[in-house]
């Protein structure tokens, strides 16, 4: 239970940490909060030669209002956002995930940047992330560049962020006034996700006008149920509704099978657990 | 009920830890638990597997038993059409038959079942928790109610020390104890029941304090390394206050009984003529008296002893039982299964306990509450895992479950009293009372709340995947498993690498009812 000896560095602007990635260290691994990464060393899963850790760079932090979006620093604690009202009042889906991710140690550690590029399936953020049709501003030595959230998650721990580069800001356009649940299956309180469901939708004028649904721990990588919004946009907001489009819900998904349930448990779960999502979004 | 038929396949692991195969062996003398069978047939097999090695876990053999046999009557209850209830009360062992023998060849001392399962249903709201899950029934609600019972009892207080011989285990089951009275007028308990975390401390301070008549406050009690307590058996099999405590008050006794002579000597009165009672020796029918601490300080500084006294009130003493302790108690379970999900959630746990005489409430209540998550955590959440090729898949907390409060209801707890009559205090072992008795209580409820589905068995632990597959299988109109026999008969033992031979059925577990405890073996 004894990491490997590594070296450490923590620089203090974006520019130094893009440096210190780029050194000769044989493996360099960034630490971002280290609510994985810390475990995974621990256990000596991994055993880098140097540790970026990016935790004391300001321009990291904030969660910051511009105009139509919504713009969070990777290193924004998930306490951070559970408590913003700039969170709640404009992204409430990622504001409801935020509150059922592990317990308030890990939330007052663990960043939202460092749970989107670890890219765990069952990290609880990435599905509402994607959900939002959130960008994501990654940053290198030739510059940044902007990725859409959903070309971001390549496979199971794996995104398009190369060695070099670092996960500087998550900008999510607002969603203002949308209902939003995230519907979350585990045994234990404390637990990854068997799977969850993130809906957030708007209803108007008594119809549902937009809905995204992201699924968690549905495959590989956090997915979009497609035929679950297009069952919902235009209908009207009820029961019914609610239950033909969680009929669709398992179309287009991968889940996994461990000792939690098999593949098929999963996708009959997806479905019951939308049918709920879809419902609380509409009431709230 | 006529007779019980056991036939039991132990999976012993790679290797045999310290008393790894005689753990079914105490769960021999249960399976016949708290009811009347006239007849009563226990074959053990014990295989050698490529699995970890196994050894005593929190009531070790009892809960298996526990878990057997209460789950077999909740399914004849079922196969006959009576309530889980009545089916019990006909035919558990009625208060005004104790002591009774059992025909696996104990003597239970005390115990009232009926006043344990009366409490248990009024605080539970038995009948109206029934009248809802039929109303639930009825109007085919997602979430289905269950109700489980669990009307237990175990023997523990290990243990008398020549039972422990009849079964071949390595030690004996004393319990040793010395108190050193000190000039300061402080006493020292030392215990070789060592505690680690169950209080011992306190309980301990407590007994002296009562038997010697010294404050609270001035006792300590020391333990856990042997260049203090060099003699001692150690805390299990819920024996510390039943042995360890019985230890501590004989030892209380003789300090009591070697400080009379001095104290007439004192006093100048006839030994005969006193009376020891709250921390005093007092010659009858005077004001003449003198304090035990005062006598401490007296003996240590040894000016004026009577002749041949040796300067020293310390004293040490060894407990060894007759009898085993037999708490029981009645518990009960509601869980609600969410037929969607295949979720079980308990929506209230009560259990009414009778241990006998109590010596510290909250370290009881402590002990009670603790044991229920254990049992609890068996029914629901904790598996290890293997492969099929025996390699343990569930090795870290992230996927072996272990609940917390989160995951739980309030416990509701309470307490019968039957004094146990075999020994001075009236009290019986706790330790390993909740984890015995929730498990089978946890997974009653869930197959009856399921049960008109066409459900009668849910592998432990009962996840949300396996409840949810019961009930697919079940709803497809395919035949569910009957509750699975214990013995696979394609079993044969020389496929194994070895076989560990526990075979008790043809001992006393088998004989003609009972025959006390010298017919154990």
């Amino acid at each position: 239970m004894i990491p490997a000896a590594f070296d450490y560095t923590a620089p203090e602007s974006v520019a130094d940490a893009i440096t210190a990635l780029g050194s000769d260290s044989e493996e360099i691994k960034v630490l971002a909060g280290g609510q994985s990464l810390i475990p995974v060393l621990r256990l000596r899963l991994a055993a880098p030669t140097l540790l970026v850790d990016i935790g004391r760079i300001r321009e990291l932090g904030g969660i910051t209002d511009e105009g139509n979006t919504l713009v969070i620093g990777a290193m924004t604690t998930h306490a951070e956002m559970a408590d913003s009202e700039l969170v709640k009042e404009h992204a409430s889906l990622l504001a409801k995930a935020v509150e059922t991710v592990a317990d308030p140690q890990v939330r007052h550690r663990g960043t939202l940047g460092g749970a989107l590029v670890h890219a765990d399936p069952a990290g609880d953020l990435l599905a509402p992330i994607l959900a939002l049709d959130a960008e994501l501003v990654v940053a290198g030595a030739d510059g940044e560049r902007t990725v859409a959230a959903a070309d971001f998650f390549e496979d199971m721990f794996t995104t398009t962020v190369g060695e070099n580069e670092i996960l500087t800001r998550i900008r999510i356009p607002k969603h203002t006034g949308w209902g939003s649940h995230y519907e979350k299956f585990t045994r234990v309180a404390q637990q990854w996700s068997i799977i969850a469901v993130g809906v957030t939708l708007k209803v108007d004028g008594g119809v549902i006008s937009q809905a995204k649904v992201g699924l968690t721990n549905m495959s590989s990588t956090p997915i979009r149920a497609s035929a679950v919004e297009q069952a919902l946009v235009g209908q009207a907001p009820t029961a019914d509704t609610a239950s033909r489009a969680a009929a669709v819900a398992a179309e287009g998904t991968n889940p996994p099978t461990d000792t939690n349930g098999d593949a098929n448990y999963r996708r009959h779960l997806a479905k019951v657990l939308t049918g709920r999502a879809v419902q609380a979004a509409v009431s709230g | 009920m006529t007779g019980l038929k056991v036939e039991l396949l132990t999976d012993m692991g790679a290797y045999l830890g310290l008393v790894t195969p005689g753990i079914p062996i105490l769960g021999a003398f249960m399976f016949n638990a708290i009811y009347k069978f006239p007849a009563y047939r226990f074959v053990c097999t014990n295989v050698f597997t490529n699995k970890n090695w196994t050894d005593a876990y929190r009531g070790a053999g009892r809960p298996e038993a526990t878990f057997a046999i209460e789950r077999l009557m909740d399914e004849l209850a079922a196969e006959v059409g009576v309530d889980p209830m009545e089916i019990r009360e006909r035919n558990w062992i009625k208060h005004d038959e104790f002591p009774f023998s059992t025909v696996a060849g104990l003597e239970y001392d005390s115990g009232n079942y009926e006043a344990a399962t009366a409490k248990a249903k009024e605080l539970f709201g038995y009948d109206a928790l029934r009248a809802e899950q039929k109303q639930r029934r009825e109007a085919g609600d997602t979430v289905q109610l269950g109700i489980g019972i669990s009307t237990f009892t175990e023997m523990c207080g290990l243990a008398p020390s020549r039972v422990l011989g009849a079964l071949s285990y390595g030690a004996g089951g004393w319990e040793h104890a010395s108190i050193r009275m000190l000039p300061s007028g402080k006493v020292e308990v030392i215990t070789g029941s060592s505690a680690h975390g169950q209080g011992h401390e306190t309980a301990w301070s407590q007994i002296v304090a009562d038997r010697l008549g010294v404050s609270f406050d001035d006792i300590e009690v020391l333990h856990g390394d042997t260049q203090i307590s060099p003699r001692g058996l150690d805390t299990y099999g819920s024996r510390s206050l039943t042995v360890g405590g019985m230890a501590v008050i004989a030892a209380a006794d003789k300090v009591i009984e070697k400080a009379k002579p001095i104290a007439a000597h004192l006093l100048e009165a006839n030994s005969d003529d006193l009376e020891f009672s709250a921390g005093k020796f007092n010659v009858k029918g005077t004001n003449s008296s003198v304090g035990l601490t005062d006598l401490a300080l007296a003996v240590f500084a040894a000016h004026n002893l009577p002749d041949g006294a040796e300067p020293s009130l310390d004293a040490e003493a060894t407990f060894d039982p007759d009898n085993f302790s037999f708490p029981h108690g009645t518990h009960l379970c509601a869980v609600e299964v969410d037929t969607e999900t295949g979720e079980a959630k308990i929506r209230n746990y009560t259990c009414v306990d009778d241990i006998g005489k109590v010596v510290n409430p909250l370290i009881v209540e402590g002990q009670v509450h603790g044991g229920l998550v254990q049992g609890i955590a068996q029914a629901l959440f904790e598996e290890a895992v293997y492969d099929d090729s025996g390699t343990l898949v569930t090795g870290s907390f992230v996927d072996y479950l272990v609940p917390s409060a989160a995951d739980l209801p309030n416990f509701t707890t309470d307490r019968t009293e039957s004094p146990s009559t075999t020994n001075v205090l009236g009290v019986k072992g706790v330790g390993e009372a909740g984890t015995i008795a929730s498990t089978p209580a946890v997974v009653n409820a869930v197959v009856d709340a399921v049960r008109h589905l066409g459900i009668n068995d849910i592998e432990m632990p009962c996840s949300p995947h396996r409840i949810w597959t019961a009930l697919q299988t079940a709803s497809s109109g395919a035949d569910t498993p009957r509750t699975k026999t214990m013995v696979d008969d394609d079993v044969n033992p020389s496929h194994n690498a070895q076989v560990s031979g526990t075979d008790a059925g043809d001992g006393s577990a088998a004989a003609q009812g009972s025959n006390g405890q010298g017919g154990l073996a």
